[in-house]
């Protein structure tokens, strides 16, 4: 009897079995019989400061291998704290595998001590969950929530675990498999209608989205480009798959888009969607958007064919299989083509900002370039986001980790983590602000205690930047609950943490404070002081249509818009 | 104007708190359900639906229940004419 394995047990067993070797996690009551079988091991357990510090670093170590994240917490409030970090792997389809303990199961459903019904509080933001009922079906289980959190559209899963039934012995293996999933051969005919479609397009549009780099599709695409000399836009989560850097790549779509990027839908008549699911913040106004094109829509879920925006050839399946199968005969096309980089290169950003501060975005776009083909950005939410996604260059996919659909501030200390522990060879950098930051600055201390060399850039406006410049612009400059200026000193908060930490606040300190911060080995936090006014530019009004840009340039005047 | 969806579902956790909860999220009313039994490993379930937010369709939804696991037919408005089996999901593993 006592030879048999307990459901812990067969937790981490199955967990090896299935090629797991990190596990981002926090302990308590209620899964303490898997943290008794996790010691020793072998297994590699990261000890995070906060239950949300696993679920973003397990989400930003899938992003950045391309393999599922996995983290543990316990019943109750260990669960709940997850639960934000599970609601971003949804919104971005990255695929995670969370644990959770629960109360032992005489107790759930008499509100037992630390129990909280997790798998009912997190039934809309997982692909699928369960409730382990029987430790004997723990492998079978565990092979299943790994295989259905890759497949298809990726997306995060839950596996709920009472605590009884993990210190139960039970007879059987860890030697569950599940059936391969074989990713479905997109339709042949619509194939073809697409590349009539194409053959027919007079200005035809690439907008590419984050599923081409999860469908591991990068170099299929690069490749359709290079064919087809089709220009391109991309989305947030879309940036680097074609490299920035490439006179096809327009930039970003949408709300914080580049104007070339904007004008360029705007203009088309043809939208090859690969990937992307017209989420609002790419569309702005819907039925303004893209008016004049066509649309072919190929996507892994058919649920999003159609969803918001009809599509005139909608394409289910593998954008790995079904891009190199696209093979059109594309036709005049070279005015539209020169039309759209002569936009590019006519709205390029311009970094020549007055004064003596330091400008953000000519930073970061100095940090891209400096950290070259290794560059690697864990990002925070706010200004400072949609600064990284308009000015860093990013020559790799897989390379630009931010919290896309869900706007998660706190993302970017955990995911840095997660991201250098899962690409050591990177130089993985955390763009955060000050209001992020604060939001999960415990995970220095993980920094810490693992000695993970990730480089920091805060960049603190002493204020929640983003919402101040809404504030100003369609509130009337009616200020409310903007004001950070008692924020700690982030550098002695940092060097508390064990960190190395130093700031700048001139301009002429850049280029030194950059090479430093890359050539550093341990954990460094670099803490850059910003002008509290500066804004994010362009700009697309909420409601309004992606023509309706408004902009602020140095050498017109501010009212021209 | 109102439509019947009949689902055929295996019997897991929370699986019928999924379906209706993802119906209301999606920008429908229901304004009526009904169980029944197919069995100790499934249960049916019809439900009528009617859409509440703007510029939401029954095709999407549809597809959207579809994309839960557990489901193993699933028949828009069965009443009209469109009846489809649904599931490629199970089907798609070798």
């Amino acid at each position: 009897m006592s030879n048999q394995p307990s459901g812990a047990q067969l937790v981490i067993s199955t967990l090896k079995a299935l090629g797991v070797e990190t596990v981002f996690g926090y302990p308590g009551g209620a899964i303490m019989p898997i943290y008794d079988a996790l010691a020793g091991s072998g297994l590699q357990h990261i000890l995070v400061r906060h239950e949300q510090g696993a679920a973003f670093a397990a989400d930003a170590y899938a992003r950045a291998t391309g393999r599922t994240g996995v983290c543990m917490a316990t019943s109750g409030p260990g669960a709940t704290n997850l639960i934000t970090g599970i609601a971003n792997a949804y919104m971005d389809s990255v695929p995670m595998v969370c644990i959770t303990g629960q109360v032992g199961t005489h107790l759930m459903g008499t509100d037992g001590f630390q129990e909280v019904d997790i798998l009912g509080m997190t039934l809309g933001i997982v692909k699928h969950s369960w409730l382990v009922r029987n430790p004997a079906e723990i492998p079978a289980i565990l092979a299943e929530a790994f295989a259905i959190a890759r497949e298809g559209r990726p997306g995060p899963v839950l596996v709920d675990i009472p605590r009884d039934i993990a210190a139960t012995r039970v007879a059987t293996s860890d030697a569950a498999t599940f059936p391969e999933w074989t990713p479905p051969a997109p339709d042949a005919d619509a194939l073809k209608a697409a590349e009539k479609l194409i053959g027919q397009a007079q200005k035809p549009l690439f907008y590419v989205g984050g599923g081409v780099e999860m469908a591991g599709a990068a170099q299929e695409l690069r490749d359709l480009v290079a064919r087809t000399g089709i220009p391109l836009v991309s989305t947030l989560k879309g940036l680097g798959t074609l490299p920035t850097t490439d006179e096809l790549a327009l930039g970003m779509l949408g709300m914080h888009g580049t104007r070339a990027a904007n004008n360029a839908v705007q203009e088309a008549d043809l939208l090859i969607v690969l990937g992307a699911r017209f989420d609002d913040r790419a569309t702005g106004k819907l039925n303004a958007f893209a008016p004049n094109a066509k649309v072919i829509h190929f996507d892994i879920d058919r649920a999003e064919i159609g969803k918001l925006r009809k599509a005139d050839v909608g394409i289910v399946g593998d954008l790995k299989i079904g891009l190199p199968a696209l093979n059109p005969k594309v036709g005049p096309i070279q005015k539209w083509v020169e039309k759209c980089k002569a936009d590019k290169w006519e709205h390029r950003f311009r970094y020549n900002a007055p004064g003596q501060g330091i400008y953000a975005p000519g930073l970061l776009k100095t940090l891209s370039e400096k950290a070259g083909d290794k560059f690697m950005v864990a990002c925070d939410v706010g200004q400072h986001q949609m600064w990284v996604a308009q000015h860093c260059e990013f020559p790799n996919n897989r390379a630009h980790l931010t919290s896309g659909g869900s706007g998660a501030m706190g993302y970017g200390l955990p995911a840095g983590l997660g991201a250098k522990l899962g690409r050591p060879e990177m130089h993985v950098v955390t763009v955060s602000g000050d209001g992020s930051f604060m939001m999960n600055i415990q995970e220095m201390a993980t920094l810490n205690r693992y000695n993970i060399p990730l480089k920091i850039v805060l960049l603190d406006n002493s204020s929640l930047g983003l919402v101040r410049q809404w504030q100003q612009l369609f509130f009337e400059e009616n200020y409310s609950e903007i004001d950070l200026s008692d924020n700690p000193d982030f550098v002695v908060v940092a060097k508390a943490f064990n960190l190395d930490a130093f700031r700048i606040t001139h301009r002429h300190e850049v280029d030194a404070a950059l090479d430093r911060l890359l050539a550093a080995e341990r954990p460094t936090l670099l803490h850059v002081v910003i002008d509290p006014r500066e804004n994010v530019w362009p700009l697309v009004p909420p409601g309004a249509s992606n023509a309706d840009m408004m902009e602020e340039r140095w050498d017109e005047p501010l009212d021209s818009y | 104007m109102s439509h019947l969806i009949h689902i055929e579902l295996d019997r897991l956790e929370g699986s019928l708190l999924r379906i209706l909860g993802l119906i209301e999220r999606r920008g429908f009313h229901i304004d009526g359900i009904e169980l029944f039994d197919l069995g100790e490993t499934k249960r049916g379930l019809n439900v009528t639906v009617r859409v509440r937010d703007a510029g939401r369709t029954l095709e999407t939804l549809n597809l959207q229940i579809d994309r839960l696991y557990g489901i193993t037919r699933l028949d828009a408005d069965p009443r009209g004419a469109t009846a489809k089996p649904a599931k490629a999901k199970q089907e798609a593993r070798a």
